[in-house]
């Protein structure tokens, strides 16, 4: 079952364009790795699906809903969670409070339901507290639930990003490059993780420059470039693909 | 020397950031409300009651604009006329209509929250610069139609003769009653405040000032969230235009200009951006600092402007948010003697 569908998708922006007649599809539970070389238009799908950008012409669904268009909050609250390429965590606030933050359409509660603190305002905040534990353990940092976000490490920052993202509940999680900036070890664990959210059902779609990691996780791998889409096949076809051997090499050759 | 005055100042006050544990946090607060009863009894004279007054009113507008300003992170130069909308519907409603101080109280809040609910929608799509410029037009606009609005304002000279506050027949008519009529709003909405910011939506107007795509990423509305803000933040400044109308009993368009305006952006500035008690300390401080300065006449707006610069320079992350981590450290610092002593026996 195709979780989410990319029709025939263009962008162009004053002229230039950036992503190509591009049709994609993402199987439901699999993790879907989509590399290409710099300015192959990785970024630019991504700000498409998520909503943050509207494509120029095509379509495309998740779960069989039309969401071209749609405002980015409303993505989200259909299932969509995202991380992102520079790091967004919120400093201003504690770790905690960044996972609980992500809870944000899954408590109850307006205004003024929370201004005068209704019983069941209460009630919402003490399980969202023991559910954003529970997701910290499993990232490895319930040890600095109470730390400012500011002051976690780079690659602790990149976990708490992904446990924000988490946090919703997501049923599609685009990760945009997580392993970038990372050390090897800290690769191999997120690796890990990225497993096993799979394995819990979780689909994921991975833009990474990382190649190894992708390589390693994705089950099925999309190539961009120059905002098209040259290759949509399994991690061995891919790296057999003589159009994307020609591709990467036309890069590392200047 | 500039950081070296700092780190003389970060020797006596403890970094206001440490995660502080919730009994001293409830202890600190008796402690802010014993002062807050007792002022009256130590300082037992008019001019003090008020100055507390007025204090206790700027307080409401300063809380109200710092959960805009200080959480939200949004800017607006145009919260007087918010105060300005309280005050006229209060002044209108109870000398023109008749009504009662608690209705008009009630109606300055919602013709308040009305405005900026019509304001905000368009405005608070702009960002930085153009919302500051945006709101301040606001303000202008307002002062203007309050000049020219006579039968209804009464112009220039504004309205006289507003009853004061009373409700269930109990009249506000002397200045220390008035003290805790005033100071007595301000802890209800500061209750309310604290429950809003530790609450979800607390934590959507954090994630909107640090990061409005994540915001967006997480699945908060960012637009409702900062409409919803600026309406709660109007309301409080319709509320404390209402108390002004009723304390003072009088409305009129040199009290609600530009200056107050910047007068509240300064109080949450100074007592410190993302506090509630901040604000309240800064609100205290500047309308007592006002209160000393206007001795000098013509001097007054300068000194102030000194003083305001000196306090950015050795308080960069605001007066209150200092003053109330060491009054938290002195009490954790009281538990832990007493504590120790009781194990010692």
């Amino acid at each position: 079952m195709s979780l989410l569908v990319l029709d025939t998708i263009s962008k162009s922006y004053d002229g230039v364009r950036a992503l190509n007649r591009v049709s994609l599809t993402v199987r439901a539970g699999t993790i879907k790795g989509l590399i290409g070389p710099n300015g192959a238009g990785k970024t630019t799908l991504f700000h498409l699906i998520s909503g943050m950008e509207s494509p120029s012409s095509g379509t495309i669904s998740f779960r069989g809903v039309d969401i071209t268009g749609k405002a980015p909050h409303e993505i989200a609250a259909l299932g969509v969670g995202r991380t992102f390429q520079t790091i967004q965590t919120w400093g201003n606030m504690t770790v905690v409070e960044n996972i609980l933050a992500g809870m944000h359409t899954r408590i109850r509660g307006n205004f003024l339901s929370c201004g005068f603190w209704l019983p069941w305002i209460h009630k919402g905040e003490k399980g969202a507290l023991q559910e954003a534990k529970r997701i910290l353990e499993f990232l490895g940092l319930l040890g600095r639930w109470k730390w400012s976000a500011s002051q976690l490490s780079f690659g602790q920052q990149k976990m708490l990003e992904l446990g924000r993202a988490l946090a919703m509940r997501p049923k599609l999680l685009l990760l945009d490059e997580p392993a970038a900036g990372l050390t090897p070890a800290e690769v191999k664990k997120l690796s890990e993780k990225v497993c096993q959210l799979r394995d819990q059902g979780i689909t994921i779609l991975v833009v990474e420059h990382h190649l190894g990691m992708v390589m390693d996780v994705a089950d099925d791998i999309a190539v961009l470039h120059n905002g098209e889409l040259i290759a949509d096949d399994t991690p061995e076809a891919v790296k057999k693909n003589p159009r994307v051997i020609e591709a990467y090499l036309t890069i590392a050759g200047g | 020397m500039y950081t070296g005055g700092l780190w003389l100042i970060s020797l006596i006050l403890p970094d206001p950031h440490l995660p502080y544990r919730k009994e001293l946090i409830k202890k600190r607060d008796f402690l802010y409300l014993g002062a807050l009863l007792l002022l009256p009894l130590i300082f037992p004279n008019p001019h003090f009651y008020y100055v507390m007054v007025l204090a206790g009113i700027y307080a409401v507008l300063s809380v109200g604009l710092s959960l805009f300003l200080g959480y939200a992170g949004q800017i607006s130069l145009g919260h007087a006329a918010f105060f300005g909308i309280g005050a006229y519907t209060t002044a209108i409603l109870t000398t023109q209509y008749g009504v009662t101080s608690v209705g008009a109280f009630g109606m300055a809040a919602a013709a308040a929250t009305a405005a900026a609910y019509l304001i905000g929608k368009p405005i608070l799509k702009l960002k930085g610069y153009f919302l500051a410029l945006a709101t301040l037009g606001f303000g202008e606009i307002f002062l203007v139609m309050v000049r020219e609005a006579r039968g209804l304002t009464g112009g220039v000279s504004g309205i006289f003769g507003v009853p004061w506050f009373s409700a269930a027949g109990f009249t506000f008519d002397t200045s220390l009653k008035q003290y805790y009529l005033v100071w007595g709003v301000l802890i209800g909405l500061v209750l309310f405040a604290k429950n809003l910011v530790r609450s979800k939506m607390g934590r959507a107007l954090l994630a909107v000032a640090a990061s409005e795509d994540a915001a967006a990423s997480v699945g908060i509305n960012v637009a409702r969230v900062k409409l919803g803000v600026f309406v709660i933040s109007a309301a409080f400044a319709g509320l404390a235009g209402s108390l002004f109308a009723g304390v003072m009993s009088t409305a009129s368009p040199d009290a609600f200009g530009l200056g107050l305006s910047v007068l509240i952006v300064m109080m949450v500035i100074i007592g410190g951006m993302g506090t509630l008690y901040g604000p309240i300390f800064a609100a205290i401080f500047l309308t007592w600092l006002m209160d000393v300065l206007g001795g000098y006449q013509e001097y007054s707006l300068p000194l102030f402007g000194v003083v305001f610069i000196l306090l950015l320079i050795f308080f960069p992350d605001g007066v209150g948010t200092r003053l109330n981590a060491r009054l938290i450290y002195l009490i954790s610092y009281w538990g832990r003697k007493r504590r120790r002593e009781r194990v010692d026996r």
